[in-house]
């Protein structure tokens, strides 16, 4: 991570180890932690696409139909508010429990299920060696706490900086095209960068930018208030090029449509720079990061 | 107009977002005539097993699955499955080029391999509404014998049919 940028903000209760994190990666891509043993958190969260997936949304282990899209993991650990419309959420601990236990939709499905999960864990001798060796001040004890905060610790190490248009800003002459340095003048020129952001592009608030017509009524879901009706938070953009379909519901096929339907008045010719200047922030070295993958060894062991 | 739906594949979540209650069965068209009338095949646990675990083109395969563990993929799956999901290997020939598709009866993953390479997929979708189709899956594919692997289900039993598209 580049010297000059700030680390997270980590809760005091989930101090980072290698442990913690080499035990999260495991169980990120580990299916058994749904109740049929078919889709784990990289089952929706693909590395190849941002961590986002390629789908509009993604039905549950079950075939319940998901309520929205997938949203991108990168730089993750900076996000003061998590998911699309609920402010409770605030950290990655807490968010991890939605997709497992959550019925609204079901996605990992195992809720009702704890002690099953926790006893087919266990049951792997090396699962056992790396919880001891994660979480020594509870003696390795598998448990819903245990298995959020090594999966928080592996999304904390998903940093994505290093982008051509960061390159660019760190003076690299050539990193970004004359179209992309046009894109982010007119980024800024229209008003984008009013709820877009900061370094990663988003001023983790909630906007309304359409009405949905009362199929996803946004965050007045979880407040209750009227004015939030139809509000939903600013994404990142990082990676925002290979994160589509895009918006809330992905229901945006193509960038394109995306950006017009922020209404914000562009000609024509101002969207080829607009989307060279949205494919700079493609962090490649994130996308193939060895790192960030499936693990294929664990405790020294072929998986 | 049957054919016309059964060769278009539907975006991956056209059918995901509402799920439709079907009180009658969709018509189906070759090459897909059999999905309904699957002959019975145990799926192999090794590469060398699918000797015995054939798919033929056109004709739906009700597969029985084996407990994950037991399977030996001839490549890691991707998207592996989970110590109590099932899964298992079949095999199939491509006489010649063509694009083909593989039709599933649930969301599982699914990997064509040749020489110990996965192929790229071209597509992939729902099947019509109310088919019974799942999911299907294109590859453009040249001659030869290639090892049909299926990962993370959550059933023993799938339905599953390969076919070239004409």
């Amino acid at each position: 991570m580049p010297s000059d940028i700030p680390p997270p903000i980590v809760p005091a209760d989930s101090a980072m180890s290698m442990a913690k994190v080499e035990l999260g990666r495991r169980l990120f891509y580990d299916p058994d932690l749904s109740v049929n043993g078919t889709l784990s958190c990289a089952g929706c969260h693909e590395q190849k696409r941002g961590f986002a997936d390629g789908n509009t949304m993604r039905p549950g282990v079950h075939g319940d139909p998901g309520r929205r899209n997938v949203p991108g993991l990168a730089n993750v650990a900076w996000r003061r508010r998590l998911t699309a419309a609920d402010p409770s959420l605030t950290t990655l601990e807490a968010q991890m429990l939605v997709p497992l236990l959550g019925d609204n939709p079901v996605e990992l499905g195992t809720r009702g299920k704890e002690a099953e999960l926790f006893r087919r864990l266990g049951n792997d001798a090396c699962y056992r060696r790396m919880f001891a060796r994660a979480f020594p001040e509870v003696k390795g004890h598998i448990s819903l706490d245990t298995i959020s905060h090594a999966i928080a610790a592996f999304e904390r190490t998903m940093i994505a900086l290093n982008s051509p248009f960061d390159r660019h800003g760190r003076g690299e002459i050539g990193a970004i095209s004359t179209e992309a340095r046009r894109g982010v003048a007119l980024f800024a020129a229209r008003g984008c960068v009013a709820c877009h952001a900061g370094r990663d592009f988003t001023d983790d608030d909630y906007h309304r930018l359409e009405k949905n017509m009362g199929r996803d009524r946004g965050l007045i879901e979880k407040t209750g208030r009227p004015e939030d009706e139809d509000r939903f938070r600013t994404p990142c953009l990082r990676n925002v090029a290979v994160t589509g379909p895009w918006w809330h519901d992905g229901s945006a096929p193509t960038l394109e449509d995306a950006i017009w339907r922020h209404v914000m008045g562009l000609a024509q010719d101002e969207m080829a720079p607009l989307r060279a200047f949205l494919e700079s922030l493609t962090d490649r070295t994130f996308l193939t990061d060895p790192r960030l993958a499936m693990p294929d060894r664990a405790c020294g062991r072929k998986l | 107009m049957a054919l016309c739906a059964m060769l278009m594949l539907w975006p991956a979540s056209a059918a995901m977002e509402e799920p439709v209650a079907c009180s009658v069965p969709a018509e189906l068209a070759q090459p897909f005539l059999s999905w309904r009338d699957p002959i019975a095949l145990q799926a192999a646990s090794t590469r060398k097993g699918t000797a015995k675990a054939n798919l033929s083109a056109g004709q739906a395969a009700a597969l029985t699955l084996l407990p994950t563990p037991e399977v030996a993929y001839v490549l890691r799956p991707e998207k592996p499955g989970g110590s109590i999901s099932f899964g298992g290997l079949a095999r199939f020939v491509v006489p010649t080029a063509a694009v083909w598709r593989v039709a599933l009866g649930s969301g599982v993953w699914v990997d064509v391999v040749k020489d110990g390479k996965a192929q790229p997929s071209v597509a992939h979708g729902h099947g019509p509404q109310c088919s019974g189709i799942r999911k299907m899956v294109d590859y453009e594919l040249q001659p030869g014998s290639y090892t049909l692997q299926i990962s993370a289900n959550g059933e023993d039993r799938l339905t599953v049919l390969v076919t070239p598209l004409q």
